[in-house]
C-alpha cells in the first residue's frame, strides 16, 4: 500500500508564496506535496529548523570520544538523514534522531561555556583549586596553567623552588594521571569569560526561538487537519469545510444501501464519516479494484456509466478545486487514474490524454480528455459561475465549456464546489428501442395479475 | 362567531371566538366542541378560554379544563371535546368564549415533488363552516395565507379576497353539524421545518451548572426536491431558485447560557454565530448544507446554565422550574423526549406539567456513580410552539450527597497511597526458609555493612585530610605546638576506626554473599592501614624536622618519599571506594 499511495498527490499542502489563484491569496496553505517524495531543503528547515544547524555539531561531539554509545547515535542520524532523504514521510523517522544529537550539541556548549565562565569566576575558582591542592597536597598548583609556567613563579609565598616543582609536577602526573590529565584538558579549553557568557546567551536565545517556530509549526502546518482548510483574509478567518459538508449530506440524504464510487483517497473519510459503502478506500490491496474506478473516470459517459452501474453504483463523488484554487484535486490526480486504469485494461491509453506530452485541460487538450468523465463531472455546468470558466488551479479556461449529462445528474455540490456528488441516472429514461420491451414487459405484468386470482383458487 | 385560519406558519392555527347563548331552560354547565377524526389526528394542542375584553388574545391563557368525550354513536367520525364553563348560564346569558387549536402536518404540499427553483405549493383541505354541535346564527371564516400567490381556493357564498386574506360569510343559521369541504391551495415559500425526534437532556450538577444537550433530528417536511440540485442555481439567486430551502436557524436559548457548542456526529460545525446580552443569548446556526424538501440532517446544541437561575427550593423539596419546549422558533417536534438527569442519591421525584405526557424513570451511569443518577423521562408527540410551557420536577436530595464523589476520589487515593507504602514495607516473600530469602536477607545484611565500612574509611580520609591542612598550616605559621595537639586526638580516632573495621572486615569474610567484594574489602583496609602508617612516619618525620629545626627545603626533600607514596594510595583508596560504593 505505501509503495502504491507514493504515487499520487495526497492532501498534505506546504506553504508556498504564490500569489496567483484564489485560494493562494485566502488559503495560506497551498501547494500540494507528495508526502512520498524527496524532501526539499526548505521542507528540511521547516520541519526541524535550528537542529539542521546543531547536527552536524553533535555528530562532531560524539567523535570527540567515540565510545560504543556515541557511534549508535552517529550510525542513527546516518541512517535516519538517509531515510529521510528518500521521503518526505520519513522526516518522522529523523526528528528524533536529530533531537538528541541537537541535545548532544547544546549540553557540549553548554558544558564548555558554563566551564570556562566557572574558571573565570574569581569566587568560584578559589574553593575549586583549593580542593584540588588539597587532595594532591600541592598547594603551589593555584595558578593557571594557561599562564604558563613563565608567569607562575611570581605566585604568591612557596616554600619550594622552581626546579623541584616541576619535578613534582611529574610526579603528581604520575600519581594522578586520569583526573589531572582530564582537568588540564579542560582547563586548556577556556574560553575568554565575555565570549562564552555572550555564547551562552545566543544559545538560551536560540533555544527559545526554536520554541516559538515549533509553536507555530505545531499550530499552522501540523494541527490543520487536511480536511477542514481555513484561509486568513483581512475580514478574518475563513473556513472551507466543504468535505464534511458533503460527507453529512451522504449520510443524512442518501440510502444507507447506496454505494459511492470516488477515488480512492477518500475512501476512507467516506465510509467514516459519510457512513456509505464505497467502492475502492485507501486499502490498495486490491489494485484492480482501483483500476476499475480509475477506468470508469477515463472513460467516456456512457462506458463509465455501464461500469457504474455494474457496481451497483448509486452516487459518484468527485473532487474540484477549480473554482477556490484546491490544488489537490481529482483534475490533478487525473493522470494517475489514467496510469493504474491503463495497467489493467489497455483500451486505457496515457498518451490519448496527453497534448504533446502535456497535460492539459484548456482548448488544446486532446478530445478523449475533454469528453471523459473526470473532465465532465468537474466542469459541470463550470462556465456559469464566471462565464469564462476560468479554473484557478490550473490557471487556464476550460478547454469544453457547455456540455450536458446524459447518465448523470447532479446531485450535490459543496459550498465552494470542492466536492460535487452525482447520481446515476435510472437506466430505462435513456435506452432507445426499449419501448417493445417495456410493452412485453406490461403485458407479461397483466399476465401474472391475471395469473394471480388462478392461483388462489 | 368568528373563525380565524392562520396559515402564515405550517403550524396551522385555528382560533374561533364563540359566543354562545342558552336558549334551553336548563342550566348549562358543559359545552362541546367537535373536530373531524381527521382533524383530531392532527391535533397539537387545544385551549379554550374566556375572552372577557375586547382585543383578541394573541396567545393562549389559562385554560378552561377539557375532557375528551367518548363517541356517542351518532356522529361517529367526530371527536368531541367537553369544556367546562367557568360559570353555568341560564336562559338567554351570554358567555364569549375562544377556542384555540393547533394543528401539525394538516398542510399538504402539492404538488408532492417540485423541482428546484419552482415554488412550493400547499392545499389546506378544512370545513368552511365551523363544525357545531349547536345551531349557529351567524359565522364568519378569514383564512390568513402568507403573502403570496393564490393558486386556487373554494368559492362558498360570500367570498372575497382582500389582500392575503380570503373571506367568507358572514352565514346565518346553520343547523347543527353542517360540513362544507373548502380547499385552499397557496405558494408557501417557507420551509415545513419538522423534528422528527429531539431529545433534550436535563442534566443538573449541584456544583452549579445545569447542562443542557438537544439533539435534532430535522427534515425539511415540503414539497421533496425532484431531479438534480445545482449549487450554481441555488448560489445565484437563492431566493427565487430556493425560496423554501432553509439554510439558517435561530434557537434563542436562556438567558446566561455558556459554553454554547453546535455540531454533529463528525465534529463542530463551523458555520453559527453567537450574539447574548444581558437579556438573552441567541445562536445563530446553520445546517452543514442547505436544506431543500425531503432532505435531512443532524445536529446537536449543547450549553450550561448557572443553576441557581433554574432549581429552587420549596418545603423541604428542590425543584427544577424549566421550559418543555425547543428553543427553535416555527418548529414542529413529531416526537420529543425530555430527560431531566438528577444528582446522584435524590429521591421523591415527581413532576408537574400543564399538559399529559408519558412520564418513566431511569438511570444514567456518569462518571464516578455506584447505583447511577435517576432520570426523569417526559415524552410527547406532536409538540408545537405553544408547549413551551415551564414544568417542574420536584425531588429531594440532600446537600452531603454532594460531597459524595470528591470524599470517594480522596478515599480511594488515600487508600492507594496507604498500599503502595504498604505494599513497599510489607515482606511478601511466602517461605521465610527458602535459600532465596535467606540469600536476600543476607545480601541486605553485607550492603549494611559495606556502607559502615565506607562510611568509616570516609571518616578515615577526612581526618587524613584535616591533618594534611594542619601539615600545611604548620609551613606557613611554624607552629609546632598545635600541631602536635592536633595530632595525638587524630591519631587516636584513627587507630579507633580501624579497630572498628575488623569486626566488619572479619564478617564480610564468613558471609558467601560478599565473597566477591571482599578482596576488595580486604585490600581497602589494608590500604588505609598502610596510608595511615605512611601519613604517621611522614608527619614524625615532619615534627622532627621542626624541633630540629631544618630548613623548608630539607624537609621538603625528606617527606617528599612518603609524599609520593600517600598520594599513590590516596589514589587506589579513592578508586576502591569507588568500585565497592557502585557494587552496593
Amino acid at each position: 500500500m505505501a509503495d502504491h499511495a507514493s504515487f499520487f498527490l495526497v492532501h498534505h499542502l506546504l506553504w508556498v508564496t504564490n500569489n496567483r489563484t484564489y485560494a493562494s491569496k485566502y488559503i495560506p496553505i497551498i501547494a500540494s506535496v507528495s508526502e512520498h517524495q524527496p524532501p526539499t531543503w526548505p521542507s528540511y528547515f521547516m520541519d526541524i529548523n535550528v537542529l539542521a544547524f546543531l547536527v552536524p555539531a553533535g555528530i562532531i561531539a560524539c567523535f570527540s570520544p567515540l565510545s560504543d554509545a556515541s557511534s549508535f547515535v552517529v550510525l542513527y542520524i546516518v541512517t535516519s538523514v538517509y531515510f529521510s532523504g528518500v521521503m518526505v514521510r520519513l522526516m518522522l523517522v529523523l526528528a528524533p534522531a536529530a533531537c538528541i544529537m541537537s541535545g548532544i550539541a547544546l549540553s557540549e556548549a553548554f558544558d564548555v561555556f558554563a566551564r570556562s565562565i566557572k574558571f573565570q569566576l574569581p569566587g568560584l575558582s578559589e574553593t575549586s583549586w583549593s580542593e584540588a591542592a588539597d587532595s594532591s597536597g600541592t598547594h603551589e598548583m593555584q595558578s593557571d596553567i594557561a599562564k604558563t609556567d613563565k608567569a607562575e613563579d611570581a605566585a604568591k609565598e612557596r616554600p619550594l623552588k622552581k626546579g623541584k616543582k616541576k619535578e613534582k609536577e611529574k610526579e603528581k602526573d604520575l600519581a594522578e594521571k586520569p583526573s589531572l590529565k582530564s582537568r588540564i584538558e579542560k582547563r586548556l579549553l577556556v574560553l575568554p569569560f565575555e565570549a562564552s557568557l555572550i555564547a551562552l546567551l545566543l544559545i538560551i536565545l536560540l533555544g527559545g526561538f526554536y520554541v516559538v517556530h515549533c509553536v507555530w509549526a505545531a499550530a499552522e502546518a501540523y494541527s490543520a487537519p487536511s480536511i477542514v482548510l481555513t484561509s486568513r483574509s483581512h475580514d478574518g478567518l475563513h473556513v472551507f469545510d466543504d468535505f464534511r459538508e458533503a460527507y453529512a449530506w451522504l449520510s443524512h440524504n442518501t440510502d444507507v444501501d447506496d454505494k459511492v464510487a470516488s477515488w480512492w483517497d477518500y475512501g476512507y473519510q467516506t465510509t467514516a464519516m459519510a457512513n456509505r459503502t464505497v467502492i475502492v478506500d485507501n486499502n490498495t490491496w486490491n489494485n484492480t479494484h482501483i483500476a476499475t474506478v480509475g477506468t470508469a473516470m477515463s472513460s467516456p459517459e456512457k462506458a463509465a456509466w455501464e461500469i457504474f452501474n455494474s457496481l451497483d453504483v448509486k452516487y459518484v463523488l468527485v473532487v474540484f478545486g477549480g473554482l477556490v484554487g484546491y490544488p489537490s484535486d481529482d483534475i490533478n490526480k487525473f493522470l494517475w487514474m489514467v496510469r493504474i486504469g491503463g495497467g489493467v485494461f489497455p483500451h486505457i491509453k496515457e498518451p490519448d490524454y496527453l497534448r504533446d506530452g502535456q497535460y492539459r485541460i484548456d482548448s488544446q487538450a486532446t478530445p478523449t480528455m475533454l469528453n471523459c468523465l473526470m473532465y465532465k463531472l468537474s466542469y459541470y455546468r463550470f462556465v456559469e459561475t464566471d462565464g469564462k470558466g476560468f479554473d484557478r488551479v490550473r490557471r487556464t479556461e476550460i478547454g469544453k465549456k457547455y456540455f450536458k449529462l446524459s447518465y448523470f445528474e447532479e446531485a450535490f455540490t459543496s459550498h465552494h464546489w470542492m466536492v460535487r456528488i452525482y447520481k446515476l441516472k435510472p437506466s430505462r429514461n435513456r435506452i432507445k428501442g426499449k419501448v417493445k420491451k417495456s410493452k412485453s414487459g406490461a403485458r407479461q405484468n397483466t399476465c401474472g395479475s391475471l395469473g394471480n386470482p388462478l392461483q388462489n383458487i | 362567531m368568528f373563525m380565524q385560519i392562520d396559515l402564515t406558519s405550517h403550524i396551522v392555527r385555528i382560533i374561533s371566538t364563540l359566543k354562545v347563548e342558552n336558549e334551553g331552560n336548563g342550566l348549562l354547565s358543559d359545552l362541546l366542541v367537535a373536530l373531524t377524526d381527521q382533524e383530531a389526528s392532527h391535533l397539537a394542542f387545544l385551549s379554550v378560554f374566556q375572552n372577557e375584553g375586547k382585543g383578541k388574545a394573541k396567545s393562549p391563557k389559562a385554560s378552561l379544563p377539557i375532557e375528551v368525550l367518548e363517541p356517542e354513536g351518532i356522529h361517529p367520525h367526530l371527536t368531541f371535546y367537553s369544556v367546562s364553563l367557568p360559570r353555568g348560564l341560564f336562559k338567554g346569558e351570554t358567555l364569549t368564549l375562544e377556542v384555540w387549536a393547533v394543528f401539525t402536518h394538516i398542510l399538504k404540499p402539492f404538488p408532492k415533488q417540485v423541482p428546484q427553483g419552482d415554488p412550493q405549493l400547499i392545499l389546506l383541505e378544512d370545513s368552511g363552516y365551523y363544525l357545531s354541535p349547536y345551531a349557529v346564527e351567524s359565522q364568519t371564516l378569514t383564512v390568513k395565507l402568507p403573502d403570496a400567490r393564490i393558486e386556487s381556493y373554494t368559492e362558498l357564498g360570500k367570498t372575497k379576497v382582500r389582500g392575503s386574506e380570503i373571506r367568507y360569510g358572514p352565514y346565518q343559521n346553520q343547523t347543527s353539524f353542517t360540513e362544507f369541504p373548502i380547499s385552499v391551495h397557496f405558494e408557501y415559500n417557507k420551509p415545513l421545518l419538522v423534528a422528527q425526534k429531539l431529545v433534550r437532556e436535563i442534566e443538573i450538577s449541584h456544583w452549579g451548572n445545569v447542562q443542557i444537550t438537544e439533539h435534532y433530528n430535522l427534515i425539511h417536511g415540503g414539497a421533496v426536491l425532484k431531479g438534480r440540485y445545482s449549487r450554481l442555481d441555488y448560489q445565484a439567486s437563492p431566493h427565487t431558485n430556493a425560496a423554501s430551502a432553509f439554510s439558517r436557524l435561530v434557537a434563542s436559548l436562556h438567558r446566561g447560557a455558556h459554553s454554547v457548542y453546535y455540531r454533529d456526529e463528525i465534529g463542530n460545525i463551523s458555520t453559527s454565530r453567537l450574539r447574548s446580552d444581558s437579556q438573552k443569548t441567541e445562536i445563530e446556526i446553520e445546517p452543514r448544507f442547505p436544506l431543500f424538501g425531503g432532505w435531512r440532517t443532524f445536529f446537536t446544541i449543547g450549553y450550561g446554565l448557572p443553576l441557581e437561575d433554574y432549581l429552587f427550593e420549596s418545603e423541604g423539596k428542590r425543584f427544577l422550574n424549566f421550559s418543555f419546549g425547543s428553543s427553535i422558533s416555527d418548529l414542529v417536534i413529531n416526537e420529543l423526549i425530555v430527560k431531566v438527569v438528577l444528582p446522584e442519591g435524590s429521591s421523591g421525584i415527581s413532576v408537574s406539567i400543564p399538559f399529559p405526557v408519558e412520564q418513566w424513570q431511569e438511570t444514567k451511569i456518569s462518571h464516578l456513580d455506584i447505583s447511577g443518577r435517576p432520570v426523569m423521562v417526559l415524552r410527547k408527540t406532536n409538540v408545537v410552539p405553544e408547549h413551551n410551557q415551564h414544568f417542574q420536577v420536584y425531588y429531594e436530595f440532600s446537600r452531603f450527597s454532594m460531597l459524595r464523589e470528591p470524599l470517594m476520589l480522596i478515599i480511594g487515593f488515600f487508600f492507594l497511597f496507604v498500599a503502595s507504602i504498604a505494599y513497599t514495607h510489607a515482606d511478601l516473600s511466602i517461605s521465610k526458609s527458602s535459600p532465596s530469602y535467606l540469600a536476600k536477607l543476607q545480601k541486605d545484611e553485607v550492603q549494611i555493612k559495606l556502607q559502615q565500612l565506607l562510611n568509616i574509611i570516609s571518616q578515615c580520609l577526612a581526618i587524613h585530610d584535616g591533618l594534611e591542612a594542619s601539615v600545611q598550616e604548620l609551613s606557613k605559621t611554624g607552629d609546632l605546638q598545635a600541631f602536635k595537639t592536633e595530632r595525638k586526638p587524630a591519631n587516636s580516632l584513627l587507630k579507633e576506626l580501624l579497630k572498628e573495621l575488623k569486626p566488619l572486615l572479619l564478617f564480610l569474610q564468613s558471609s558467601p554473599q560478599a565473597a566477591r567484594i571482599f578482596p576488595k574489602a580486604d585490600d581497602l583496609v589494608a590500604k588505609e592501614q598502610e596510608l595511615l602508617e605512611k601519613f604517621t612516619t611522614k608527619h614524625s618525620i615532619i615534627v622532627d624536622c621542626y624541633e630540629r629545626k631544618l630548613s623548608g627545603r630539607e624537609i621538603e626533600n625528606r617527606v617528599a618519599p612518603y609524599q609520593q607514596k600517600t598520594t599513590a594510595l590516596r589514589q587506589e583508596i579513592d578508586n576502591l571506594v569507588d568500585y565497592i560504593d557502585g557494587a552496593i
